[in-house]
This record gives structure tokens, C-alpha cells and sequence, in this order.
């Protein structure tokens, strides 16, 4: 086979010439509506990081939340949207009712465990009662409020719901969204 | 399996964003431009790897960025379309005697730019170009009287 019979496609000009004279392969429809695009997506992206700045992708006082159970007892401060891979802190205050002979009983449910990677809670618990939904802590308690922490850290995105409780009072839910 | 979701993810928004920015005049990379691209190279590495360093989790990453980077030079050179939303289409700037003035400005370009592209080419001025062509590499095309001739 000689070196010339491998190119059998013509080689042509093929598209739009400018003046008649010069092939640009400009195509300016396209172009504007790329140009409307780009100043939609800068909008959107500006958007995006003032959302960020509010914590509306966590870390910010949109992001940060209170709740109370109806009794007054428990008092929890959490972020109801995390971060996959980013540390955060639960901290709950725990109301003179709930505490008994120097102690207070904390239920944890399972999720704020496992799917929200609870690392390590401060103060250590004395005990811990593994359960079918969750486990319950028991604190030496001295004083009123008794402060718990929670640091968690989440591994994957997903919304999960929560469930905290004291004896002798109603369990608060929540849920948390985490982000990727 | 979250490390390559993650890689996919920092690619196509790394490609967005790079896209956004606008072609700007000229093929070599300014300081700006290696700021950019090491600042936001640095920045997807951190949410790529996660907690991950490990030889394994690395070298699958580069192979999904590379089958990524692959496929997508694949598509950009069997469909038109992609090709033309991934790295725009050439674009006029300036047509015997006349500036294509939507086109400069949208592009952000001064006609200091075309006349420093043109003096590249040993032009002394606008009354030797015919055609001034942004490229899709952001490189400036000049047509030169002489040259149509």
C-alpha cells in the first residue's frame, strides 16, 4: 500500500466563511446563549457562597439549633445540617429533675452513634447500657445543669433523625441533614 | 468508593469553574492563572482524599480523574456540542476596520490585546490586519493583509 492510499477522505472546508474568504468556525448563537449562561451560573455561585457565609451548608448560625423538651429537662444545642468528614459538638444540658442520687441517665439513640459518628462524649460516662436503639450513659452528677458534650462527626451524607432522653422526661427528636 | 465520587465531583466542578473564568488573551499562564490552578488544585485535593492518604485511595483517584479527563476528550471529539460547550468556538474580534464590540467586551478583551497579538506577528498596526481571531485556546489569530493575499 503506497503512503498516499491511506488518506481517502477529502480534506474540504466545511463551514460558514467569513467574507466569503476566511473559515472561522465561530458560532455566535451558541456564544450568547453561553454568555446569558455564565452570567446566570456567576449569580448562582455568588448565591451559593453568601449562603455558605449564613451556614446554610452548616457551619453557621443558620445551621445551629436549640431544642427543648416540653418539660424543660433537657436542653439540647446541635447543628441540624453537618458536614461528611467535618467535627462538630452536641451539647446538652441536663435540668435538676433528671438527676437522681448524684447521677443522671442519658439515652442516646443509635444513629447519632453510628451515622453521625459520635467520637467522644465529655464528660467520660461511668457506664454505658447497650441497648436495642441506642445506649444509655450514666454521668456522676453534682450540680444543676449538668453540661454534656457530643462530638461528632459524620462519615457520609444522609438526613437522619435523632433521639435524646432523660428519665422522667419526654425525648426530644431532631433531624440532621449532613452534606457531602 | 466515596473518594472517587469525590474526584468526579472536583473535576466537573473544577471544569465549571475554569470554563466561567472566560478564556483570557494570550497561551502563556500568568501569575493569576498559577494561582488559580494550584490554589483550587489544593483545595479539591483536601475533600478528594478526606482522611484517606493511603498509596491505594491516591492512585485510584488519579485513575478516575485520568478515565475522567479521557472519556470527556472522547465525547468533546465525537459530538460537536460538548466540544463547543466545553471549550467555546472561535470568536471574531475585529473584521476589516471594524471591532466586533459585543464580542470584546463579553470576552473582557482591549484592542491593546489584538495589537500585541499582532505585533507577535511583526504588524505595526490595525491598518495590516484583516481578521483578529480570539481562538478557543485563548490565543488571539491575526490575518494579515499580506498573508490573504
Amino acid at each position: 500500500m503506497s503512503s498516499t492510499e491511506q488518506f481517502t477522505e477529502p480534506a474540504t472546508d466545511n463551514g460558514p466563511l467569513v467574507d466569503d474568504a476566511v473559515e472561522v468556525g465561530e458560532d455566535l448563537d451558541f456564544q450568547r446563549a453561553w454568555w446569558r449562561f455564565e452570567k446566570i451560573a456567576w449569580i448562582v455561585l455568588s448565591l451559593v457562597l453568601i449562603g455558605d457565609a449564613a451556614g446554610l451548608f452548616g457551619r453557621g448560625w443558620l445551621a445551629k439549633a436549640e431544642v427543648t423538651s416540653p418539660d424543660q429537662t433537657l436542653h439540647v444545642g446541635y447543628e441540624r445540617i453537618e458536614r461528611a468528614g467535618t467535627p462538630s459538638e452536641m451539647t446538652l444540658r441536663i435540668g435538676s429533675t433528671a438527676v437522681h442520687d448524684g447521677r443522671v441517665r442519658l439515652f442516646v439513640s443509635e444513629s447519632l452513634l453510628q451515622q453521625l459518628g459520635a467520637q467522644r462524649i465529655i464528660p467520660q460516662p461511668a457506664t454505658s447500657d447497650v441497648g436495642p436503639n441506642g445506649v444509655t450513659y450514666t454521668f456522676p452528677a453534682t450540680g444543676s445543669p449538668a453540661i454534656v458534650g457530643i462530638e461528632l462527626e459524620p462519615s457520609f451524607p444522609g438526613v437522619h433523625r435523632i433521639e435524646l432522653s432523660v428519665p422522667g422526661a419526654q425525648p426530644i427528636e431532631a433531624r440532621i441533614a449532613v452534606l457531602p | 468508593m466515596p473518594t472517587l465520587l469525590h474526584a468526579i465531583a472536583g473535576y466537573f466542578i473544577l471544569l465549571l469553574t475554569i470554563r466561567l473564568l472566560s478564556r483570557r488573551p494570550g497561551s502563556q499562564m500568568t501569575v493569576f492563572e498559577f494561582v488559580l490552578v494550584f490554589l483550587m488544585g489544593g483545595i479539591i485535593i483536601g475533600s478528594t482524599m478526606g482522611n484517606d492518604r493511603s498509596v491505594t485511595n491516591a492512585t485510584c483517584s488519579v485513575i478516575m480523574v485520568a478515565l475522567l479527563h479521557r472519556s470527556v476528550s472522547h465525547a468533546r471529539n465525537r459530538w460537536p456540542a460538548v466540544g463547543r460547550l466545553i471549550d467555546g468556538t472561535p470568536l471574531l474580534l475585529y473584521q476589516k476596520g471594524a471591532w466586533r464590540d459585543e464580542v470584546m467586551r463579553q470576552m473582557k478583551l482591549a484592542p491593546e490585546d489584538v495589537l500585541a497579538a499582532a505585533r507577535t506577528k511583526g504588524l505595526t498596526g490595525l491598518a495590516e490586519i484583516d481578521y483578529a481571531v480570539l481562538e478557543r485556546n485563548g490565543q488571539i489569530s491575526i490575518l494579515s493583509k499580506e498573508k490573504e493575499k
